[in-house]
């Protein structure tokens, strides 16, 4: 008999489970980190195409990358035409390459399946397509998971969000390009559940009578509710599904954007375009490695000897060349995280010619990301207006995902429904417990 | 957004939520103190700077490391103004390695050496001269050497400028060159290779009742200009015995005649002269190296037994004033076994053998591990250690 396993590829975290029909077994597949059944999705390609996940990609890419040395050579990119009105030229394109450069980090590859235009990366000699690395990172998910079971796995119910894109042909071909890459990666049967209903499935192992139950599953690349009948395996019924592109990654976009840019620069620098462009480029995870190239040094150190802003445009220098970017995320990350606990906390970061250092109360940042609740809270009663119930038939709010954890949120939640059904769930184990029980049916 | 909006933000926190006020002012508190201390630190180089200290410290390391390069400029034979990027970027090899035999009264033969020679030469007259035994010593024949005498005085010398005697032969001390007389109540302690000076941190001075003291190299031009490095010692009866050049990664090991081996780490020795070692009156030190992890530690009596360890053997003392490890038992200690020499060696190396009757043989490190012992005409007085790179550079 083939084994079937549930994985949440998430944006932000994954895990594999799996189901004997009794209990759901979540897999521990990353031992390098402080909770082994879950799994950061980040991989690291080396120069020579060796792959890491998880705890151990980031660690690699640690050990190769900061503070190591750079050595960029011109090299040719292609030609493009030039047309005026009576003449036509060819002119060659160079662009610097770091040939130093140990290795590539790819993170949010989810939001990568989903993103309108962005097709794939060239990673040394090789290009590779949205599922080039979507494959690879589930075949070495595949291969940690198998090593943990000791038998091979040929099945899989993979999880996905609502909507991966509020475009019907966008959403498909996401998730056929994620169905191929399950595929390539040596899963035979590959099958898909939406998240939300795969946290009811988890969910409804602790009920003991049949619920109308709202899902509210808030993770790190989009928001996805499920209005679900619950409770009896043979009745159970989707009213209504619903989500948006809004979750933990634009939380960070937006602290980065509002708190983060003055200290390298922002609202100081004034006429230097260039420079400007950079400071605008820090929110963007995928622009800002991009950034280390001669060129921007040259124009940098220019501004710092002319006495621009100096102490920031360090900053900013150490930012980019140093290899700080991913630092930078997970500090705004883990602040965010914080305020979820706590009233107050500090980001900062530390390092060569930085010294960054923010305190960030959870005022500051309900304030910064409203404009968020409203979108969500509309949403939300969308999708309750939609599965023909009254707020008042709703028994229980299941929350699930790590923003789900963001008070102003959980608020939100309890100023609907009232704060007694809204019911806590592991927000990392959830949704995968649920993808394993349905792989099991 | 200015700071008092941010303020303002924070106090809109305090109030909207109590508790969150304490969290607040632990973490600006907290803040306040890290500013603090790093505030004293820019006062303290602001100062440093205002009185001129800073400026000094910049210049005293110019200085410094104008020497180095006027070192590495000799030492790659390259004359008049050249910058450092003209050097050849490989060490240029010698055509030859020369063995130095010297004893205490400053006399020095210089043989040069090929990859065939067996049988080295044959020393006569007085083997031993006030109390100590010769010394031998392998290096490039373009090599600049330092001369340590046991009043603290130093001189350099060059290899090239000492004259060579025929491999094979028999040489009478008479015979030997003398670089530089010791003076009037002083002995020649010993020679050290100082080409390598720039490439080192510390010099190592240990004396023969077990003081270790370490100076920066960056005091080199001083102590070479003054002739005076200092003794190293902390009683008056003790005397330097050896120096050598050491980076900060380095262990230090040295062995004492009575088979005693104690392990230093460079970096945490402390400036001053400091007794390291417990020693019995009858002790004293009779070698002294650095230690690298692929090489291993080689001990020879004076009968020609050879004791072999692997150099991760080798202990670093817990308390300042240890009694080392024992490479022997306190019974063949009393049946008269005393050490004569030791050194780190690795595979291919070679090892010179003085013996009393003034003989120098050759023998394969590699061997003597092996056989456990080595055959001489007498009494071994010292061992040297020709490296298996130089051999090869010799034949060439």
């Amino acid at each position: 008999m083939s084994l079937k396993v549930g994985i949440d590829f998430g944006t932000s975290n994954s895990g594999v489970a799996v189901y004997d029909g009794q209990r759901v077994k979540l897999l521990p597949v990353d031992p390098k980190n402080v909770l082994p059944e879950v799994i950061k999705t980040v991989l690291y390609i080396t120069k020579d195409y060796r792959t890491y996940l998880g705890q151990e990609a980031v660690e690699t890419y640690y050990r190769d990358n900061v503070n190591r040395q750079r050595r960029y050579v011109k090299q040719w990119a292609g030609e493009i035409d030039v047309y005026g009105a009576d003449m036509h030229y060819v002119r060659d394109i160079f662009v610097y390459v770091d040939e130093l450069k140990p290795g590539r980090l790819l993170q949010y590859l989810k939001t990568a399946l989903r993103k309108d235009g962005y097709h794939g990366t060239q990673i040394f000699e090789r290009y590779f397509t949205v599922g080039d690395l979507a494959k690879t990172y589930l075949s070495l998910l595949k291969q940690r998971a198998e090593n943990v079971l000791g038998e091979t796995i040929d099945a899989v119910t993979l999880g996905r969000p609502v909507k991966f894109s509020e475009h019907p042909e966008q959403d498909h071909k996401a998730q056929e390009t994620l169905r191929q890459a399950a595929h390539d990666s040596g899963f035979k049967e590959v099958d898909f559940e939406l998240e939300p209903i795969a946290a009811a499935l988890d969910y409804e192992q602790s009920m003991t009578k049949p619920q109308n139950v709202v899902i509210f599953d808030f993770g790190g690349g989009t928001l996805d509710i499920a209005v679900m009948r619950l409770g009896d395996a043979k009745n159970r019924k989707v009213y209504a599904s619903g989500g948006v592109d809004i979750a933990g990654s634009d939380f960070d976009r937006t602290i980065i954007e509002k708190r983060m840019l003055s200290h390298f620069g922002y609202g100081k620098v004034k006429h230097h375009p260039e420079i400007m462009d950079m400071i605008h480029a820090i929110p963007d995870w995928m622009a800002l490695p991009e950034l280390g190239t001669p060129i921007n040094r040259n124009i940098l150190e220019k501004a710092i000897q002319a006495k621009v802003v100096p102490v920031r445009l360090k900053a900013l220098e150490g930012l980019i060349y140093n290899d700080l970017a991913f630092t930078f995320y997970n500090r705004v990350e883990a602040g965010k995280i914080a305020l979820s606990s706590d009233g107050a906390t500090v980001i900062s970061l530390e390092d060569k010619d930085i010294s960054l250092w923010e305190l960030y109360a959870r005022a500051q940042f309900e304030s910064d990301i409203y404009h968020y609740l409203v979108d969500v809270e509309k949403v939300l009663l969308d999708t309750i207006a939609k599965s023909g119930l009254d707020v008042e038939e709703i028994d229980a709010v299941v929350k699930t995902g790590g923003s789900s954890n963001i008070p102003l949120f959980t608020g939100m939640l309890a100023r609907i429904f009232g704060a007694e059904k809204v019911k806590e769930s592991n927000a990392f184990s959830s949704v995968v417990a649920g993808l394993a029980i349905k792989a099991r049916s | 957004m200015s700071f008092t909006s941010k303020i303002d933000e924070w106090m809109k926190e305090a109030e909207e939520r109590p508790e969150s006020a304490v969290m607040i002012v632990k973490l600006v508190a907290r803040r306040l103190r890290e500013l603090t201390e790093r505030d004293e630190e820019l006062l303290a180089e602001n100062i440093a700077l205002q009185n001129g200290t800073r400026v000094e410290e910049y210049q005293k390391r110019i200085t410094h490391l104008e020497y180095q390069l006027e070192l590495l400029k000799r030492r790659f034979g390259v004359d008049g103004d050249v910058s450092l990027v003209e050097l050849p970027t490989k060490p240029v090899e010698s055509t030859t390695s020369s063995i130095l035999i010297y004893n205490a009264q400053g006399r020095v033969f210089r043989v040069e050496i090929n990859a065939d020679a067996k049988d080295l030469g044959r020393i006569t007259g007085n083997m031993v001269t006030d109390h100590e035994p010769p010394r031998l010593l392998t290096v490039p024949s373009n090599e600049e050497i330092v001369l340590l005498f046991t009043s603290g005085r130093v001189d350099t010398v060059a290899v090239s400028d000492i004259p060579t005697v025929e491999l094979g032969g028999a040489w009478d001390w008479n015979q030997a060159a003398l670089p530089n007389e010791p003076r009037a109540g002083e002995l020649l302690a010993c020679i050290t290779p100082f080409s390598h000076l720039p490439l080192s941190d510390f010099f190592m001075q240990i004396s023969r009742r077990g003081c270790v003291k370490k100076t920066m190299t960056s005091m080199a031009q001083s102590i070479l200009a003054n002739h005076y490095i200092g003794k190293g010692a902390l009683q008056k009866s003790d005397q330097p015995f050896d120096l050598t050049l050491c980076k900060k990664q380095d262990r230090l090991a040295f062995v004492t005649y009575e088979g005693h081996l104690l392990g230093l780490d460079v970096d945490d020795l402390s400036y001053a002269s400091e007794e390291r070692i417990r020693l019995t009156a009858t002790d004293y030190v009779i070698a002294s190296f650095t230690t690298r992890p692929n090489e291993s530690l080689l001990f020879v009596t004076q009968t020609g037994k050879v004791v072999h360890r692997e150099s991760k053997s080798l202990e670093l003392p817990k308390s300042a004033n240890a009694k080392g490890q024992t490479l022997i038992p306190p019974s063949r200690l009393e049946q008269g076994v005393r050490f004569m020499g030791a050194a780190s060696v690795r595979d291919g190396d070679q090892v010179i053998v003085l013996d009393a009757t003034g003989r120098l043989s050759l023998h394969e490190a590699e061997a003597m591990t092996g056989a456990g012992s080595i055959e001489a005409d007498g009494l071994i007085l010292s061992i040297g250690i020709i490296p298996a790179d130089s051999v090869k550079r010799g034949a060439s």
